[in-house]
């Protein structure tokens, strides 16, 4: 009996922390839409797609996401510039991360938590996803407090920065062309986006 | 007269030699007196691999610093750099480790962030990327690879 309650007071305070329990609930949230067999016929992708659009805005601050990956340039903008790139950016980003949803959630075992560091306002969630080959993804979550909600503002995947990434690509793009073919080429990325995600149903 | 040619000859190269290890010494002391008086800051790494004292702090390929240096603390490294005045970081400034070459030397590279808000003397770079472990994700990858059906579709042995 005593054994049986030490072992659910682990559980418990295995998620006992804030940022890692809100994760783990967009996470499921997120693979349960993707499993519903409700949701997998073609005339309601659209609709599938929304909910996953809605549990991802929920837990991702996507202009903070855009105005750290455009880094340093962002202040060079004006405020019109700057929400027109938090759009598109944002846009972009999350069709393509539901495109990756969708083709390779089948591949999926497992995805386990191995804790939070909280410093003030800052987390950061280390998970590790694991997949049908066995082999073992390293993750890790950077969120910050807004409210109630922990809410992410980068993801390393393999320990390599998305922000990072996209602030590496934009400085390249920014050093050999313009802000104005910088946004071209959001705008031109977005629409093939929405079609090979919509092209590939899970 | 051929002596007094030889005994210049011989003085001249005294001074050259001279000069190049005054020379030597001023370029090591500037880099000591940069050193004392950058200011300092701390970062955590995952993985620290390479990085050790005076290893190179750089922007946009600019050196701009030095690590005084590394430990360890919570299972991970904990760097303490030195940064020359003057240099302002954001809030979001990342600092992420990489290779000159393949298998160079390690140096810590700072991308500019977005953030209003700026890292004060003493302060720490939250956001830091770990060094690549390129064994592992090779590993991952050949793992991987064997792990996939064969050109004929046939499972993996």
């Amino acid at each position: 009996m005593s054994l049986a309650l030490v072992a659910v007071g682990a559980s418990l305070c295995a998620c006992a922390d804030e940022p890692t329990a809100q994760i783990r609930t967009t996470t499921d949230t997120i693979l349960a839409l993707l499993a519903d067999p409700a949701l997998k016929i073609e005339a309601r992708n659209s609709e599938r797609r929304q909910l996953i659009r809605m549990e991802l805005d929920r837990r991702i601050d996507w202009a903070t996401v855009a105005r750290s990956s455009l880094g340093h340039h962002w202040a060079k903008r004006t405020r019109a510039e700057q929400t027109e790139f938090v759009s598109l950016f944002s846009r972009l980003l999350e069709e393509t991360f539901i495109d990756k949803f969708e083709t390779q959630h089948s591949e999926l075992a497992k995805v386990e938590y191995l804790g939070a560091k909280i410093i003030d306002e800052y987390a950061s969630v280390k998970a590790q996803v694991t997949t049908k080959d066995q082999i073992v993804h390293p993750v890790e979550y950077r969120l910050q407090k807004s409210g109630k909600d922990w809410r992410v503002y980068d993801v390393l995947l393999e320990g390599v920065s998305l922000v990072k990434n996209y602030r590496d690509q934009f400085d390249e793009i920014l050093a050999k062309s313009s802000y104005g073919k910088l946004v071209a080429d959001l705008r031109a990325k977005i629409p093939q986006a929405v079609t090979l995600a919509a092209s590939n149903p899970p | 007269m051929k002596k007094t040619y030889l005994e210049f000859v011989v003085g001249l190269f005294l001074a050259i030699g001279i000069g190049c290890l005054a020379w030597l010494s001023i370029k090591l002391a500037r880099k000591e007196f940069f050193a004392r008086n950058g200011y300092e800051l701390q970062a955590s790494f995952s993985n620290g691999s390479g990085l050790r004292r005076g290893t190179p702090v750089v922007i946009a390929g600019v050196e701009i610093g030095r690590v005084a240096s590394v430990g360890l603390e919570d299972y991970e490294a904990k760097v303490r750099l030195v940064v020359q005045p003057g240099v302002v970081l954001q809030g979001d400034t990342i600092a992420s480790i990489k290779t000159k070459g393949l298998i160079g030397e390690k140096y810590i590279e700072l991308t500019p962030g977005a953030s209003d808000k700026t890292i004060k003397p003493g302060g720490v770079i939250r956001e830091t990327q770990p060094a690549m472990d390129l064994e592992a994700l090779i590993g991952k990858y050949i793992q991987g690879n064997l792990a996939k059906p064969d050109d004929k579709g046939q499972p993996p042995r």
